[in-house]
């Protein structure tokens, strides 16, 4: 992992490259991030974070990680790969309620009431998830009066732009221009230097 | 000031022998078996002291800021600003015998829009010192976020994260600190802590030293004394129902309520009304005492006769 703080404050800089990789390792994040890079203007006050994430894992039919079996008019499953076990959980307890769902241990759930037909269609996209665990790394970071903020988001960048009052369109543009260079070249990029 | 840290089992005669040397018990504090027992004694008693930890297998610490009240400030309690480092350095504060509460204000987040009210500073000014936790941007503590402790009555340190030379508004600065989002365990870290403490030893000593110019008609812990054996005192559940300041007391127990019955204690054949000023609280539940130096006495005696 990469991170790239640019600042007009050399301590406040490294403080938040240690920061932001600190609050990666809590959410356990640090090899779904492949770049970061930081601006950080206090005196504008502009604050931007763009990060670029490794590729997620591609969506996946619930027959392909689990066992489904239908039993008289309830559906068993047994999950095969537990890294899917609490996505696919909250998947089932929004689709059908957490009345129908019965987690008989950590990886046998009984589903009432539902065919196994289907479950056996429903999709699993880890991306989606990714890049909410990585929005709440970004809102950890930022500075908690910096409550403006403009995002934006393409397949493995997204680009946070916060401040204080008024979002102005040249803080806007820094936002588009970085995440244009985090999409194509991100370990080759200028240096910002006025905004 | 000393601290007794040791075990429950005969530690009454610890009191006793406090009691004798003239001495008075500051805070008691009690988790199940253990004690911590913190201590005011003449000093050239301390040896005696010495002797009856060892005899009680406990341990004896020199605790400078014994008998103080100290709020540590953070610009909010979003998890921004807490646990860390706010709560290691009041937990630090506290290591020395300090009496320390955590305050966020409403709407001190933010660079321009930073701000603290009259109200929340009437309530940091019923403390005895405050240390207020700042970020890492020099910029924004040098420009902005110096508002939050100005005009504040009481002696201020704070703790920051870049190098400044010099702060206005404040009596105390340590740099070095800032934003952080996990124990401060490390070494330097550890330094800093005692840095803090350090400063705050510094304030405290220098407003110790203003109280002692005009002398308080008596020390805060002989009146503590006499609120010690009032009923609702006694039945207060709060983990220490009488904290000392030194300029008075905090008792929690509610204004309304015991009002009366607090005016009304003997301290050396004198009503408390007559020495102190007796106050509602703002932390809610508790009354503020702040005793009356002797020349206000005298003074007040001479309007009466007069």
């Amino acid at each position: 992992m990469n991170i790239r703080v640019e600042g007009t404050e050399e301590f406040g800089n490294e403080v938040y490259a240690e920061l932001f990789e600190r609050i990666l390792v809590d959410l356990g994040l640090t090899n779904r991030v492949e770049v970061a890079r930081l601006v950080v203007k206090p005196e504008v006050p502009l604050f931007l974070v763009s990060i670029r994430t490794r590729r997620a894992r591609t969506a996946v039919k619930v027959s392909d990680i689990s066992t489904v079996e239908q039993r008289q008019r309830d559906t068993y499953m047994m999950i095969g790969d537990e890294s899917y076990a609490p996505a696919l959980l909250a998947l089932l307890w929004k689709r059908f309620g957490r009345e129908r769902i019965e987690q008989i241990t950590r990886l046998e759930v009984l589903v009432h009431g539902i065919k196994q037909e289907e479950l056996e269609d429903l999709e699993l996209d880890p991306g989606q998830e990714l890049k909410k665990e990585v929005l709440d790394a970004v809102w950890r970071l930022l500075p908690e009066g910096f409550k403006v903020r403009h995002n934006i988001l393409s397949e493995s960048v997204m680009t946070v732009a916060a401040t204080e009052h008024v979002m102005q369109p040249e803080y806007i543009s820094l936002a588009e221009k970085v995440h244009r260079e985090m999409e194509t070249a991100p370990e080759e990029q200028e240096v910002v230097e006025d905004v | 000031m000393l601290m007794f840290d040791g075990g429950v089992y005969r530690i009454s005669e610890l009191y006793e022998l406090i009691e004798d040397l003239g001495g008075f018990v500051i805070q008691k504090t009690q988790t199940q078996v253990m004690i911590t027992v913190t201590m005011a004694i003449p000093e050239e008693d301390r040896p005696t002291i010495e002797l009856k930890s060892i005899e009680l297998g406990a341990k004896l610490v020199e605790v400078p800021l014994a008998g103080t009240e100290i709020a540590v400030v953070a610009p909010t309690l979003g998890r921004h600003h807490m646990p860390h480092p706010v709560c290691d350095i009041a937990e630090h504060l506290r290591r020395f015998g300090a009496i320390t509460v955590v305050m966020g204000l409403a709407r001190g987040k933010g660079r321009g829009t930073a701000q603290i009210t009259a109200d929340e500073k009437a309530f940091i000014e019923e403390y005895d010192a405050a240390v207020f936790i700042l970020g890492n941007f020099a910029d924004c503590i040098v420009k902005e976020k110096i508002r939050l402790f100005q005009d504040i009555d009481i002696p201020v340190a704070v703790a920051c994260g870049p190098e400044i030379s010099s702060l206005p508004n404040c009596e105390a600065l340590v740099c070095g600190i800032g934003r952080k989002v996990e124990r401060m365990r490390r070494g330097e870290e550890i330094a800093k802590l005692e840095e803090t403490a350090a400063a705050v030893q510094g304030i405290i000593a220098a407003r110790k030293q203003e109280v002692d110019e005009d002398p308080l008609f008596v020390h805060p812990a002989e009146i503590k004394q006499r609120l010690e054996e009032l009923e609702p005192v006694k039945q207060s559940l709060r983990p220490a129902p009488i904290v000392l300041h030194l300029d008075g007391l905090r008792v929690k127990v509610p204004y309304e309520q015991s009002r009366e019955m607090l005016e009304g204690v003997d301290i050396y054949g004198r009503k408390l009304k007559d020495i102190t000023r007796i106050s509602p609280s703002r932390l809610g539940g508790s009354t503020m005492i702040r005793i009356l130096t002797k020349a206000q006495v005298a003074s007040n005696d001479t309007l009466a006769v007069q």
